[in-house]
């Protein structure tokens, strides 16, 4: 049954490369980089060498209930979370999909009653409040070292199991590239009447929020008024502006990198790019992450889940399946076709400040975007 | 023993034909010698105890409101006083009293068509006009703007026909956020008001015809007294919907109340969001004392000698069909369109793990029926107070029910989370309190509608009925039973109707508290979308449609059928 389900898995993410792990999972002890041949090279995605990192079978076994509350969609994420469901017979897990926020105002609500064991969502914002609230427990040397650096809080009380880049993804057919500064845009005749944006999608809020915290209130007003005497087009949503780019109808815009790769991947070579800005708000580098909640009814195999998504196999989904994100683990390579993480300049923002919407809001309001 | 000439004090004289009726009544409760209470000549007390117990029940989870007004202290007062608190109530007033208007500049007219003229494709028309209720405001303005936003796919495609069209303006801001509000509440007052203009009595218009009254003097004089009850319950039901929604003003960038509970939810601050609502309470309640000022409660109970003399329009018939072919074609072809699109586009591009499944449908109608008979069930003794009780005590209760109306579901929802979570227990923890939560939440959301509606057939019930039912030696629940009940049955199913549909197309309250794993058409429409994957979002919805369009085709029926 569990072999079926994990081979259904490899099957699913369309890993064929994948096929090396199923031995592992089988039950021998290999360390999941060795074997089969990558299966043919298809998309892009197909053709990735089985990943690095800590396979499952070397993790301890799950086992009991785990109330996973998670503000990372279903459509995205729910496979995953079923291949872990059904790769331990003893394991149940209950996932609770909403708002991360929800998801916040929830656990305040329930307090000391809340089923909640993990909490796992999208950005280090919410984690952040999480743990402003004393409500997430340390994490501990297990889970933190299996991640990156960039990927851990400072205290230790929660870890990033993915990541994405703020870009500029841009025209191919009209451009070479795209300035490495973000507060060039502006003055660059270039984008006159031809650059997009999504003004009431969270992920924009959060880059002009980390403009803010970067570069102080009035300079991102300049620059959000500069954008707008550029024409700046708006859409609802950032998958429409990578889409529009693609169409031609937009030479550049400002969206998170994955939509792009939504974009390439849906369509047969679409003229379309991922371009960066180096070391300011256009490049901000956010993860998504879990914590393990104070009210978790067997704390360790609470911790014993994180690794999991921190797993070879957790993480190679998260780079191969809808997301297309940056993996947290070092052993794991984003996908090709993506700047690496040493190569991305991002600048150094505390990434829990970014949940400070309100002024944000008042700046986007003032200057006549909401 | 006190009448009820207390009441009503804007009904013009010579409309009345209550007073004989309750001195009967009030004869045979001396009589009797049990459950009078003051002035409320045919009210058992234990129908006003139970109506009371339903009140106290929906304001119960407001109460925590108040105690996380107390948690946010200070900060939350400041929050309330704010400038921009202040200045986007001042827009919320400015939208609601818009939307109202225009709602009843469309629905009423739209209802005298179709019941009062010789109007073609009458029950049609009927269907089509009570439609756009049932499109959920997260897909009517997401397909606005889809549409005919800045960059709008079906402004596009018109200007691509090249057929020289012209672009059509960009719907947004406070126009536009009036027109999709509009577009999506008038049917409240469409629907009551139509029930009244059915069960009148227009004998009452001849006669006013015969003593030389044209036919607006005779509306103005006869028939817009007798439907003014019913139109204000449906503006009501409109005003509240307005001043409570967030989805619409946010998708079309209008800076509203909401708004601002909104971004403090979303920083994580469910503290202030709470105090926030509480202001938002506070202007329900203005709302609701203004409406009770202009209600004028003239009781209606027909008297039978109904005739079908319609207005006839003769050459005008077709261009009288214009108006309710505009306002459908608008409202429902245009999401209609945008979903189809979305279907043709992105149906290709994914995997099996955002298709549909049929288990949403089937939650989605479960736990829309049961909150459908629940309410109206519930809400029949509140009516019942409503419409025959004369004290304060009545109007109070009845308002009461009204304000969980005007919470935003999120708020609710938090609420009910924190009843459950602190007096639940264990079986909160396993998840076993939250589908009756959640049934509960529908409850204090929408009794409103199914005590308006039942409220209105209430009062066309003649008490001299009932009271015959009692001279026959039918004790006071068999007359209930066998002679009221059913004479108020077509409002208690067209209430539960009303229920049904608004509960299908619910989100926040139902995200907050479905169980875990428990996925409706509106929480899997919200998924996908939120992902971008629109396409996905097409068949949901367009299965929320037919099965809420089947539910209002009942209703029309029913409710039409019955009283005729």
């Amino acid at each position: 049954m569990s072999d079926w389900s994990r081979r259904r898995f490899v099957v699913s993410t369309g890993a064929v490369g994948l096929t090396g792990l199923t031995g592992c999972l089988g039950g021998d002890d290999g360390d999941g980089d060795g074997g089969d041949e990558p299966g043919q090279v298809g998309s892009g995605r197909l053709g990735r060498d089985p990943p690095g990192g800590t396979p499952i079978a070397d993790l301890p076994d799950l086992s009991g209930e785990i109330d996973l509350y998670s503000g990372r969609g279903q459509p995205l994420v729910g496979e995953l979370i079923d291949f872990l469901d059904s790769a331990y017979p003893d394991l149940t897990i209950t996932p609770r999909y909403d708002s991360a926020n929800n998801l916040l105002g929830r656990l305040d609500n329930e307090g000391d009653n809340s089923p909640a064991d993990v909490f796992f969502t999208v950005n280090a914002g919410a984690l952040g409040a999480l743990n402003d609230r004393g409500r997430a427990l340390e994490l501990g040397d297990e889970v933190l070292s299996m991640a990156r650096e960039r990927f851990r809080a400072p205290d230790g009380r929660w870890v990033g199991t993915s990541g994405r880049v703020r870009t500029v993804p841009y025209d191919t057919e009209t451009l070479d590239g795209v300035p490495e500064d973000v507060f060039a845009y502006p003055d660059d005749e270039r984008f006159q009447d031809a650059v997009g944006w999504a003004p009431t999608y969270s992920s924009f809020q959060a880059f002009v929020t980390a403009m803010r915290v970067l570069n102080g209130r009035d300079r991102t007003r300049g620059w959000l008024e500069g954008m707008i005497a550029q024409g700046a087009e708006e859409y609802n949503d950032e998958f429409l502006v990578a889409q529009a780019v693609a169409d031609g109808d937009l030479v550049a815009g400002f969206t998170n990198h994955y939509y792009v790769q939504r974009v390439i991947e849906a369509r047969d070579d679409p003229p379309i790019a991922t371009g960066n800005t180096t070391n300011d708000a256009g490049s901000v580098f956010n993860v998504a992450g879990a914590a393990v909640v104070d009210t978790a009814s067997d704390p360790d195999t609470a911790r014993t889940f994180v690794r999991h998504l921190l797993s070879a196999e957790a993480q190679e989904y998260f780079v191969v399946s809808r997301t297309f994100e940056y993996p947290a683990i070092p052993e794991v390579d984003p996908l090709d076709r993506l700047p690496s993480l040493e190569e991305l300049d991002p600048p150094d923002v505390d990434l829990t400040r970014l949940s400070n919407l309100e002024p944000t809001i008042d700046l986007l309001r003032d200057v006549g975007l909401l | 023993m006190a009448t009820d000439t207390t009441t009503g004090p804007t009904t013009a004289p010579g409309e009345r034909e209550r007073p004989a009726t309750d001195d009967a009544d009030a004869d045979a409760d001396t009589g009797t010698g049990t459950d009078v209470t003051d002035g409320n000549a045919d009210l058992p007390t234990s129908v006003v105890l139970a109506a009371g117990a339903v009140a106290a029940a929906v304001l119960l989870p407001l109460l925590w409101l108040l105690v996380a007004g107390l948690d946010a202290g200070v900060e939350g007062l400041r929050a309330t006083v704010r400038p921009t608190a202040v200045r986007v109530m001042g827009n919320s007033l400015v939208l609601v009293t818009l939307v109202t208007a225009c709602s009843t500049a469309i629905g009423v007219p739209l209802a005298y068509l179709v019941v009062r003229t010789d109007l073609p494709l009458r029950r049609f028309f009927t269907v089509a006009a009570a439609l756009p209720l049932v499109v959920p405001s997260y897909i009517g303005a997401f397909a606005f703007v889809s549409a005919f936003g800045r960059s709008g796919d079906l402004n596009g495609a018109l200007v691509g026909l090249g057929l020289g069209l012209p672009r059509v303006p960009e719907v947004a801001g406070l126009e536009g956020t009036t027109l999709v509000l509009t577009l999506y509440t008038y049917p409240y007052v469409f629907l009551t008001a139509r029930a009244a203009l059915v069960s009148m009595d227009d004998s009452l218009v001849e006669a006013a015809r015969t003593l030389g009254h044209g036919r607006l003097a005779a509306f103005r004089r006869v028939t817009a007294p007798r439907i003014r009850p019913a139109v204000g319950a449906g503006a009501l039901l409109v005003a509240l919907y307005a001043l409570s929604d967030f989805g619409t003003p946010a998708i079309l960038r209008y800076d509203v109340y909401t708004r601002v509970i909104f971004v403090e939810q979303r920083a994580f601050n469910t503290d202030l969001a709470a105090v926030l609502s509480i202001q938002l309470v506070v202007v329900t309640a203005v709302v609701l004392a203004v409406e009770s000022r202009l209600r004028g409660d003239a009781p209606v109970h027909s008297t039978g000698g109904r005739s079908t003399d319609r207005v006839r329009l003769g050459r005008w018939r077709w261009v009288a069909a214009l108006l309710p072919t505009a306002v459908a074609l608008v409202a429902l072809a245009v999401p209609l369109a945008v979903l189809v699109l979305w279907l043709l586009r992105d149906a290709a591009s994914t995997g099996a793990a955002l298709a549909f499944q049929p288990s949403y449908a089937v939650n989605s109608v479960a736990v829309a029926g049961g909150a459908a008979l629940l309410t109206a069930a519930l809400g029949l003794p509140v009516a019942y107070v409503a419409a025959r009780g004369d004290s304060r005590l009545a109007g109070l209760v009845e308002r009461a029910t009204w304000v969980g109306y005007a919470v935003p579901g999120v708020v609710l929802g938090l609420a009910l989370v924190y009843f459950g979570a602190r007096y639940g227990g264990g079986l909160y923890r396993q998840g076993l309190v939250l589908l009756p939560l959640l049934v509960f939440a529908y409850v204090v959301r929408f009794l409103p509608q199914a005590v308006g509606a039942t409220r209105a057939s209430v009062l066309g019930v003649d008490p001299r009925l009932p009271e015959a039912a009692r001279s026959l030696g039918a004790d006071r629940g068999r007359s209930f039973r066998r002679v009221v009940l059913p004479l108020v049955a077509p409002g208690l199913i067209a209430g539960a109707a009303l229920v049904f549909l608004t509960t299908m197309k619910e989100l926040p309250a139902t995200l907050l508290l479905r169980p875990a794993g428990f996925s409706t058409l509106a929480t899997h429409i919200w998924s996908v979308q939120d992902q971008g994957y629109f396409g996905y979002a097409a068949v949901p919805a367009l299965i929320l449609l037919g099965v809420s369009a089947l539910s209002m085709y009942v209703l029309v029926r029913t409710e039409g059928g019955n009283v005729r």
